[in-house]
């Protein structure tokens, strides 16, 4: 059971029993493996008989278009930006992880609330002001934070897709160059999660092992939510089942 | 400065955190005018009014209208017509919208010292998204960004007139417009009155709360502008004035026709 239980008002509208799906969120800064995760455990969880579905930043069919529009400009500011992004995770909750929830499935979650207060309040964004704005998110049964440090963050960067615009947070840093800017913000994005991580408990998973290891711990977790619930039996058993 | 002079407060200014935002609660050497009111209350008519005079006696001015940012307007006007909007997201959207004129459009416009005249502010927020339903806190917290106007005008019109001149004047209401979206009835047309009628009750609340200044929208069309310039007036002190704003004047001095000069020159 997910409780129909919010950080702060609930949306108007939405009110009823609690939802039989079960909601995990993976949080995480740029290059820890989130996505990679997710697809495995997507995976791992309809072989086991499970409907999932998965979502993350920008995939609203309300706003996800309209963002990437507006970061291709350069007149945007960080306020219009967190508001925008703040309509696409509602027209996500609303459209996508509750009905999915309330219809019984696990909903995987490629950064939830989280990552959206820690990027406003590097950027100076007033704390209490953008956690109060996402009042209305559904409180998840498990929220995985991925742990990393720069030092083992930085190769895995370097060998996927390199040092990006926004990912060195460049719209709001006069860095020199890429690198610069990189450490920076990153250092900034992961201190405001280890804040974050102990203000809402958030279950830590160390992320500076091998994908084996991390998927291993993962795995762990995310059994422990979803233990008890009804499954249907489409695929048989795999041998290498963990 | 005396207060008089700069009475343009950023309200909740902690949250413009941006270097030239940082003049908190100093507040701006400009002027910012709000018009309110549901549809058909003659709001927009009486602010264009409003403009044209300022503009004549030489101020300079900036206008901005509700839900007109360049940046997020096409995914508010895609999430109109694909009737994808909730109230939340509908409430979302339209703070977004708002937030990118404050930046763009209405802070800069006051650090220059320009009278900001904007058709619909927070109010309209506060009004249209309680009546569907959001929590009223949770609105003043998400708009504590916005700078607090110097004046902030109500047009008070009785709901059964505001209908009536809609209908006249337009072809159809929209979906949003007539509250669609909250099933208050399968007719249109009384959807619209139902839900512009909760409004103007969450503007009889709202008038209280901000002490927005009311004017009879009811009054001839000449009497309400007088009576807004007389309150704009004493206001208007100590706000710079533009030379050569007036445009025909300098083309008469010079003896030129101004031929190929825009149409975006101050109008005579």
């Amino acid at each position: 059971m997910t409780r129909l239980a919010f950080y702060g008002d609930p949306p108007p509208n939405v009110e009823g029993a609690d939802l039989p799906g079960r909601l995990i969120v993976l949080e995480g800064t740029d290059g820890v493996g989130r996505s990679t995760h997710i697809a495995l455990l997507k995976e791992w969880l309809e072989a086991h008989g499970h409907a999932v579905i998965d979502t993350g930043l920008r995939r609203s069919d309300l706003a996800g278009r309209g963002i990437e529009r507006a970061k291709r400009g350069n007149t945007l500011d960080s306020l219009t930006l967190n508001l925008f992004y703040a309509t696409d995770f509602l027209d996500r909750l609303e459209h996508q992880i509750i009905p999915a929830l309330r219809a019984g499935m696990v909903a995987l979650v490629d950064r939830y609330i989280f990552s959206l207060i820690v990027r406003a309040a590097v950027r100076g964004v007033p704390r209490d002001w953008i956690q109060d704005v996402y009042g209305f998110a559904l409180i998840p049964d498990k929220v995985i934070y991925l742990d990393i440090d720069i030092a083992q963050l930085q190769p895995r960067v370097v060998a996927s897709h390199g040092f990006d615009y926004w990912e060195s947070g460049q719209d709001y840093l006069r860095t020199p160059g890429l690198f610069d800017g990189w450490v920076t913000y990153q250092t900034a994005l992961l201190a405001e999660f280890r804040r974050l991580a102990d203000q809402h408990g958030f279950t830590v998973v160390n992320a500076r092992g091998t994908l084996a290891e991390v998927f291993h711990d993962l795995q762990h977790e995310v059994r422990q939510v979803v233990e008890g619930m009804s499954r249907q039996s489409v695929l048989p058993p795999e041998p290498n089942d963990a | 400065m005396p207060p008089a002079e700069r009475d343009t407060k950023l309200n909740g200014a902690r949250l413009m955190v941006q270097d030239n935002f940082q003049r908190g609660e100093s507040g701006f050497p400009g002027r910012l005018i709000v018009v309110e009111g549901i549809d058909g209350s003659g709001k927009s008519t009486q602010i264009d009014l409003l403009q044209k005079w300022l503009q004549s006696r030489g101020y300079l001015t900036i206008f901005t209208e509700w839900n007109s940012s360049p940046i997020v307007r096409a995914t508010t006007r895609r999430g109109k017509r694909r009737h994808l909007l909730t109230p939340l997201s509908f409430s979302l959207i339209h703070s977004a919208d708002f937030a990118s004129r404050v930046h763009a459009q209405v802070l800069p416009a006051l650090q220059a010292g320009a009278i900001v005249l904007a058709d619909r502010y927070v109010y309209t927020a506060f009004a249209r998204d309680a009546a569907r339903g959001v929590s009223r806190p949770w609105l003043r917290r998400l708009y504590s960004f916005a700078a607090d106007p110097t004046l902030a005008f109500y047009f008070d019109v009785p709901l059964e007139e505001a209908i009536q001149r809609i209908v006249q004047s337009r072809a159809a209401i929209k979906y949003y417009e007539a509250g669609m979206d909250m099933n208050l009835h399968e007719d249109l047309f009384e959807s619209f009155r139902i839900f512009q009628g909760q409004i103007l009750n969450e503007y009889e609340h709202l008038v209280e709360e901000f002490h927005l200044i009311r004017i009879d929208a009811t009054e001839p069309l000449v009497d309400q502008q007088q009576r807004v310039r007389e309150i704009v007036e004493p206001h208007l002190q100590g706000v710079a004035r533009i030379p050569d704003r007036d445009m025909h004047d300098f083309l008469r001095q010079v003896g030129l026709q101004g031929r190929y000069i825009r149409e975006a020159q101050p109008a005579p």
